[in-house]
């Protein structure tokens, strides 16, 4: 799973601290996202998608090769 | 309160939690640690409560549940494999040390007896002797030489019992562990 959160983020200037509190995840979560080491669960996924008021596949994008079949990141 | 400062109270707290434990076990005072934990434990959450930012979210929940499961899975194998080899000691004959004894005719006619403990699977000879130890007259043994003689024979196979008896603790606690992880994996299999 890929994700554009680094760029949003810059586009609206926002910390990576500011973004995570308004998640309400931790700071380590985000940069972890970001370098597409995490993938997030649903709720989340959706919860970042209001913070930047865009739809969920503006951010998110789904790659069969990367996350294989069942979509886990093990 | 930020992260780091509930870290440090927590390692503070854990100190003096342990320092009192450590102190009530030399002192004999069991009321201490009863009162200590718990009483540490409190200090801990109200820490914990006083903590602005996120302490754990949905990933490190993963990460935790993903380390208990490979700890689990790695302890569980290791342990099996630990259980069954010192178990082994207890249950298998080529393991257990050969205990001989060869009765001699004295010149006076009473009969002595060597008794031999030679290491677990060798042939019995010299270069296999662990200890040995003579009943000088077997017909008129007195009650401190049988005693000496079901020591030296009982002895023999403490070290096996012992290692047999860490395996069975091993083996319990496994079992213990798999029946907790398959009473929490049908709870939160029903729950979701």
């Amino acid at each position: 799973m890929k994700n554009r959160i680094r760029v949003l983020r810059a586009e609206r200037e926002m910390t990576q601290e500011q973004l995570a509190e308004l998640a309400g995840v931790t700071r380590n979560t985000i940069i972890s996202m970001e370098k597409n080491k995490y993938c997030p669960s649903l709720k989340l996924a959706y919860r970042i998608a209001h913070i930047f008021g865009v739809g969920i596949d503006d951010i998110f994008t789904y790659e069969e090769e990367i996350d294989g079949p069942s979509g886990d990141d093990e | 309160m930020k992260r780091l400062t509930y870290l440090a109270c927590t390692l503070v707290v854990a100190c003096m939690v342990a320092a009192m434990v450590g102190w009530s076990m030399a002192a004999g005072n069991f009321l201490v640690p009863v009162l200590a934990i718990p009483l540490g434990i409190i200090v801990v959450l109200a820490c914990r409560a006083q903590v602005g930012t996120v302490m754990a979210d949905e990933r490190e929940m993963r990460i935790r549940s993903k380390a208990a499961l490979r700890t689990l899975e790695v302890v569980v194998i290791g342990g099996a494999i630990a259980a069954i080899i010192l178990y082994s000691f207890l249950v298998s004959i080529p393991l257990a040390p050969i205990i001989t004894g060869k009765l001699f005719l004295n010149d006076d006619g009473t009969q002595s007896m060597t008794i031999s403990e030679y290491r677990p699977g060798s042939v019995p000879g010299p270069q296999t002797l662990v200890r040995s130890t003579t009943i000088p007259d077997l017909n008129a043994m007195n009650e401190s030489q049988a005693l000496t003689y079901c020591t030296y024979v009982r002895e023999g196979f403490s070290g096996n019992e012992s290692r047999g008896l860490a395996g069975m603790t091993i083996g319990g606690i496994l079992a213990v562990l798999l029946v907790t992880f398959g009473a929490f994996y049908l709870y939160y299999d029903k729950k979701y």
